[in-house]
């Protein structure tokens, strides 16, 4: 019996996501060029050009076009539906990022706000694009879980911090007379309190049971968790930009966002450490990194942040919410899903040909190497607050980030490509 | 009259249930439902049988485990 493969309209084709993962790694690349490039300390305070380009480019370039790519391939997996038009939405909305992100990263670094005129409009519609084509997926799925919501509000929680960041960028560009603190202040709990840390957690909720083989999120938590980071977001937003409020109720939405985080951050260390099979995984160690920052920052922010200069503290929850929390997680979920993927298209077209083993597709060894070069990476970007060599050893550590898993991700799509090649010239010979 | 084959595959790591799941297709004899008792459900699974010609029914027996009945469609 001859098992048909699968029709596009039923799972994205492997190019969907696996472009914009291929694509990715040269923006951690780019940020660390927009650093080098800086004169003095990009770290001195949290608005530095040089700084405020590299985040975009880690943020938009980086974070966002692997969370797009995956967002196309787990909706299948989690909730039995398709974008519509699968290739014709990545296609789009990717090209519209990597221009609106080049353009947007620029315009900070070379102090040229007029290319922001250009950016926002064509990062806008790259958004429009892809979060219609999500949402429309999401409302056609039969399946109802946990996953779904929180992707869901991820979604809304994009659709603001877009809406806010054009905003900001239509305001420096054109020198209108906004309240530019307190719009930043909204557009980042948006961006990163939201799509960042929902999508993680909606992801989280499969991948960790999924492939670390643990036991499932406790039922309480995953209902609930979503649903309250994002009203209690919305909330924060809403207070962020309505004229004397008091900073007490600022700090009352700030201190249950922390101790939501804390929930999913010891939730998910809780059900790890009662896997059935404890052994050593490098993914498993990328995912409880990122929880350790998340950790971290949660106490940090809940505690220490107020014996802690301002300025600096910004950028540490900077660091450690974006490389600590948000890259460790993408790394360990990178490692799982992109030899799954491989695996799964050649062994849906193989007839004969033997399909690679998992293992075989991305070798652990070097996974390992990266988990210990970011661990790395971390400790000089928060070393960099204090000590400019350390800026240095950060901008050559994400170089050799980026060079690594660029590395990775090109093995894997060659070995994809070798072997579909095979199945297709054992296909011709048998015909 | 219709015999069952049963197949456990909860706790397996990816990509091992679907492995699994697609050999004891390939023996499936027409008359036969097979059984398979798994911690997730497999949408992706669905497609592959839907194409292939088998009917599928899916019980949620737990929080955690699914059964999904799978018989050659007549």
């Amino acid at each position: 019996m001859n098992l048909i493969p699968l029709s596009t309209d039923q799972a994205p084709p492997i190019s969907v996501p696996l472009r914009f993962f291929a694509i990715a790694p040269l923006f951690l690349l780019l940020a660390a060029l927009m650093l080098a490039l800086d004169g003095g300390n990009p770290f001195a305070h949290a608005h530095t050009p040089a700084l405020l380009a590299a985040t975009h480019c880690v943020t938009l370039g980086f974070v966002t076009m692997i969370m797009l790519g995956a967002v196309q391939q787990v909706l299948p997996v989690v909730i039995g539906s398709t974008l519509p038009a699968p290739r014709l939405v990545a296609w789009a909305s990717q090209l519209l990022l990597i221009a609106g992100t080049l353009l947007l990263c620029f315009g900070f670094e070379l102090g040229k706000p007029a290319l922001f005129n250009f950016a926002w409009p064509l990062l806008a519609l790259a958004f429009a694009i892809f979060i219609s084509a999500a949402l429309i997926s999401i409302a056609r799925a039969g399946a109802r879980n946990a996953s779904r919501t929180a992707i869901f509000l991820a979604l809304l929680s994009l659709s603001a911090a877009v809406i806010l960041g054009a905003l900001l960028a239509y305001g420096y560009a054109t020198g209108q007379a906004l309240d530019y603190f307190r719009l930043a202040a909204a557009h980042v709990s948006v961006a990163l309190g939201g799509w960042i840390m929902l999508l993680a957690i909606g992801v989280s909720y499969q991948v960790v049971p999924m492939f670390q083989l643990t036991p499932g999120y406790p039922k309480w938590l995953t209902i609930r968790l979503a649903p309250a980071v994002f009203a209690t977001l919305i909330l924060h937003l809403i207070l962020l930009l309505l004229d004397a409020v008091p900073h007490w109720l600022l700090l009352v939405t700030e201190t249950i966002f922390w101790i939501c985080a804390i929930l999913f951050g010891s939730s998910t260390l809780l059900v790890q450490y009662l896997r059935k099979r404890k052994i050593p995984d490098a993914t498993l160690s990328f995912f409880r990194l990122g929880m350790g920052a998340l950790l971290s920052l949660a106490i940090l922010s809940l505690t220490l942040k107020y014996f802690i200069a301002p300025e600096s503290f910004k950028i540490l929850a900077g660091i450690l919410f974006l490389l600590g929390f948000a890259l460790s997680l993408i790394f360990g979920m990178l490692y799982k899903i992109v030899p799954f993927l491989v695996w799964f298209h050649l062994f849906r077209s193989a007839n004969k040909t033997e399909t690679p083993n998992m293992k075989e597709i991305l070798p652990e060894a070097w996974m390992w190497r990266h988990l210990w070069l970011h661990g790395i990476t971390l400790a000089a970007a928060v070393f960099s607050l204090w000590w400019m060599v350390a800026v240095w050893l950060f901008i050559l550590c994400l170089v050799l980030q980026s060079l690594l898993l660029g590395y990775m991700l090109l093995t894997a799509i060659t070995i994809y490509r070798r072997t579909l090649k095979l199945i297709e010239l054992e296909k011709s010979c048998s015909a | 009259m219709t015999s069952l084959t049963e197949l456990d595959v909860r706790g397996l790591p990816p990509p091992e249930p679907f492995e699994k799941i697609m050999q004891a297709l390939q023996t499936l004899s027409a008359g036969t439902e097979l059984q398979v008792r798994i911690h997730r459900e497999p949408f992706p699974l669905y497609d592959v049988l839907r194409d292939s010609g088998f009917a599928w029914q899916t019980d949620r027996v737990a929080e955690d485990e699914f059964r999904i009945t799978i018989s050659r469609r007549p």
